[in-house]
């Protein structure tokens, strides 16, 4: 293929503040959801702006749109230099839209160079199908992984070993080597760390010396504010307001994303954990990333364990839980030492796991919210093993209305937004009574609204005596939910703070200290 | 969790009425809207097609495979499938006519269940806990059991020496129903209780969409998977001895292609291949559907070539319509999935 550039610069030059895009009274909606009503937006040349917006606010759709992976019901998008409106994804791809989607897309089974170079084999202007493969492991390859901060990847390596952050870094790759006006970057920092976000920083700063429009869609304001020029607020489908971002603050876009402003974040009360044994002793464990990880959890306390991603938190985590099983250590609970070998085993020991990846592991696809919420606890509701679906509809009711979940019963826990998922998710595991639960990353792509939700629940959790484990890449989030926060570093604890002494400075300076 | 309750700020969705409950599942019966069509068309088109005998013959053709079916659709819902119900029913049934030497009905049916059984657990646990993709499990199982039926026959039918007692039962009505297709009522009245009423049932369902979450929820992903194929297995052992009481003798080819027709019945009937989305009506109504064609066809003097073609294409054809139907079904939407 012709068109790759050799100076690595694939985005077209173009002069700053010129129209890259309009979209004018553009409507979409979905049977019974309005997704957007009627917006109104440009994008220029060298600017980042973002959209912001609660879960369901419609920006995804946008994206979307803009991509032309959906059409919209009414309205149109033109991109400049395209001769009409764009109705498909080629059509978008010809007129340089480059969509970075919030699951990236990589293909397991490719290598990582072959899923750099991925997008060259689109159907492109050159279709003869004895056209020569682009060289995968070329230094170009290379140059182009330690770009992004991807160094210590080899280019034969298969795609399927990689971290999430990894393969959302992976997949930003492909920004060098395919030609684009428009840059869309979906929620594309949620499942990466902290760490990666220098590098996408670097990318974007690139993209936008080089005149391309790139359009950030995110509710974390503090990467918001970090990179973007502009920013325009979604609410329910409608653009509410488009803002200067050095003329505005978090809070103003807060308050303008969820139409109220937000009550601060209440502290939790002090646990009373002296002189209470233990309801979790972790000794020595071993197992994945962990590399000799001990720690004690008490009745009522809210412990935070932050870290990098391949830090090892995670391992400990699903080692703690029964989710995987750990290599050596040792696990008491209350007390008597146990042998986690399932998820099944570590819920007879009232132990419950919020998974970080609520769509593969969270809930059932084809299960409606009631059914979702009582698979835990199913048993306890029936007799002889028939479901006693009066006692079942009446909890699940309960829990709905408990939870504040969007919908009913009967609705699809798939349908809903991100925050209501995470609603049902939590509310099965709290069914289940655990005495000690560990959420991992509680709040991954959840609008503030639900934020403050899941927060309210963990708190009243460890205000009835559970012992509550939050792990979360987010230092802020840990700083003010938590009692006490772990940071893990190359598979051990390498510090614990005291949230009322520390900030996130000590947090992200202490995981990314290097041993010698 | 007073705290949460007290904050209550978003709207709750009101539920769908009853009426539009009933809509809303009319509009996705595309089966039975299939079979409503045909039943028109064969009225019409033939004139023995309404009367006592072919309605009690076409009744017996479906009993046999319709439990089949059930037991096709249990192993589709957890994502398996199980291409070994013919040959494990043709050997379920040399077996039970020749084990005893068939001299009765009761230990047959003992002996139908005991091979339907075994083959189930063997399949079972190699998928279960071997982790063995079913295709090939149950492929291998094919071949082995449709191996032992020449093998144990040599070529001859196996004829049980009660069979005077067999053959009545296969003729026997009961209120002018044949007792054979109680047995397949019977069949789908449990099965369908058990996929919808039970724990275990809802677990089935759980493993065929998501494996993960089922097992991150504490499942037995493993144990219910096994039981799914033990129950199945049943299922075809049973089969093989309702063979027996219709034919009276167990033959080579007896059950000869039927994970085709099982297959086919449960994907027109709505189920998804990859698990986790399916029903017991919709199953029933694809498996009327193919055997009102195949009587069709025979009334209508098709070569029975012909009929294979024809059959094959009916599954293309509603493949196809199903597809149509996933798309729809996409949207987001309040449907019952288990319904």
């Amino acid at each position: 293929m012709s068109t790759v550039e050799h100076d690595g610069k694939a985005a077209s030059h173009r002069a700053p503040g010129e129209l890259a895009f309009k979209a004018t009274g553009v409507r979409k909606y979905y049977p019974g959801v309005k997704a957007l009503d009627g917006v109104d937006l440009e994008g220029y040349a060298g600017e980042v702006l973002a959209i912001c917006g609660a879960n369901g606010a419609g920006k995804s759709t946008f994206a979307k749109l803009l991509a032309g992976v959906q059409t919209p019901t009414d309205g149109e998008i033109r991109v400049t230099g395209y001769p009409h409106p764009v109705r498909n994804a080629a059509e978008a791809e010809q007129a340089g839209v480059l969509m970075m989607h919030q699951e990236p897309l990589i293909i397991d089974d490719f290598t990582v160079g072959e899923n750099v170079w991925l997008y060259k084999l689109r159907q492109g202007k050159d279709i003869r199908p004895w056209a020569r493969k682009v060289d995968t492991n070329s230094e170009e390859t290379r140059r182009v992984l330690r770009e992004m901060g991807l160094a210590h990847l080899h280019t034969n390596q298969f795609a399927r070993d990689l971290g999430p952050g990894q393969r959302q870094m992976l997949s930003l790759s492909r920004a060098l080597v395919t030609e684009h006006k428009i840059m869309i970057l979906d929620e594309t920092t949620a499942s990466t760390s902290e760490e990666h976000f220098n590098d996408i920083l670097e990318l974007v700063d690139r993209e936008k010396k080089a005149g391309t429009s790139i359009i950030f869609v995110s509710h974390r304001l503090n990467e918001v504010f970090a990179m973007c020029d502009r920013i325009a607020v979604l609410r329910n489908g409608t653009l509410v307001k488009v803002l200067t971002a050095a003329e505005t603050n978090a809070d103003e876009i807060t308050t303008l994303m969820i139409g109220q402003a937000l009550k601060a974040l209440a502290r939790p009360a002090p646990a009373q954990t002296s002189g209470k044994d233990p309801v979790l002793s972790v000794r020595d464990l071993h197992g994945g990333a962990a590399k000799g990880v001990s720690f004690d959890i008490k009745p009522g306390e809210i412990v935070g364990m932050y870290g990098l991603v391949g830090s090892g938190r995670s391992s400990v985590a699903r080692s703690i839980t029964g989710q995987r099983k750990a290599a050596a250590g040792t696990i008491t609970v209350h007390g008597d030492q146990v042998h986690l070998n399932s998820p099944r085993a570590a819920l007879h020991k009232r132990i419950a796991y919020v998974t970080e990846d609520r769509r593969l592991e969270g809930f059932v696809n084809d299960f409606d919210n009631g059914q979702n919420m009582s698979l835990v606890v199913l048993p306890r509701m029936a007799k002889v093993g028939v479901v006693q679906a009066g006692v079942e509809k009446a909890r699940v009711r309960e829990l709905i209305r408990e939870y504040q979940v969007k919908g009913g019963p009967r609705t699809y826990t798939s349908s809903l937004s991100g925050g209501n998922q995470q609603k049902v998710v939590v509310a099965k595991w709290i069914e289940a009574e655990p005495d000690f639960i560990v959420l991992d990353e509680p709040t991954k792509g959840i609008d503030v609204g639900a934020r403050a939700n899941i927060y309210e629940i963990i708190h009243s959790l460890a205000a009835r005596g559970k012992g509550v484990v939050v792990v979360s890449s987010e230092a802020e989030e840990l700083l003010s939910l938590c009692h006490r926060i772990l940071v893990m570093r190359n598979g051990q604890i390498a510090g614990e703070f005291d949230p009322e002494h520390a900030d996130t400075d000590d947090l992200i300076r202490t995981a990314l200290t290097h041993q010698d | 969790m007073t705290a949460t309750a007290t904050t209550r700020t978003e709207q709750q969705q009101p539920e769908p009425s009853r009426t539009h409950a009933v809509v809303d599942w009319l509009k996705r019966q595309y089966a039975l809207y299939i079979l409503i069509v045909l039943l028109i068309i064969a009225s019409i088109s033939s004139k023995a097609f309404l009367t006592q005998t072919n309605l009690t013959n076409l009744l017996l053709q479906m009993s046999i495979i319709g439990v089949v079916v059930m037991a096709e659709l249990i192993v589709v819902l957890t994502g398996g499938i199980d291409i070994s119900v013919g040959s494990a029913l043709g050997l379920a049934a040399v077996l039970s006519a020749g084990v005893f030497s068939g001299s009765s009905v009761l230990l047959a049916l003992l002996v139908a269940l005991v091979v339907g059984g075994a083959i189930g657990m063997v399949n079972g646990w190699l998928v279960s806990f071997r982790g063995l993709e079913p295709f090939i499990v149950t492929l291998g199982m094919l071949a082995l059991a449709r191996g032992l039926v020449y093998a144990y026959g040599q070529g001859i039918p196996v004829i049980p020496e009660d069979a005077v007692t067999f053959a009545q039962i296969g003729q026997t009505t009961l209120l002018g129903i044949p007792v054979l297709a109680l047995i397949w009522i019977v069949v789908v009245l449990l099965i369908g209780f058990l996929l919808t009423r039970t724990v275990w049932g809802r677990r089935v369902y759980a493993i065929g969409s998501n494996k993960e979450a089922a097992r991150s929820s504490g499942i037995p992903v493993r144990a219910t998977l096994w039981s799914v194929y033990i129950l199945a297995g049943l299922l075809v052992g049973l089969g093989g001895w309702m063979f027996i009481c219709r034919f009276a003798s167990g033959t080579a080819a007896a059950g000869n292609l039927m994970e085709l027709e099982a297959i086919a019945a449960v994907v027109i009937g709505g189920a998804r291949l990859s698990g986790g989305h399916g029903t017991v009506f919709g199953a029933v109504v694809g498996t009327i559907i193919f055997q009102v064609i195949a009587n069709l066809l025979s009334l209508l003097n098709v070569s029975t070539f012909l009929q294979d073609a024809f059959r094959g294409a009916l599954i293309l054809i509603a493949v196809t319509l199903a597809t149509v139907q996933l798309k729809r079904r996409r949207a987001p939407s309040t449907a019952p999935a288990t319904h």
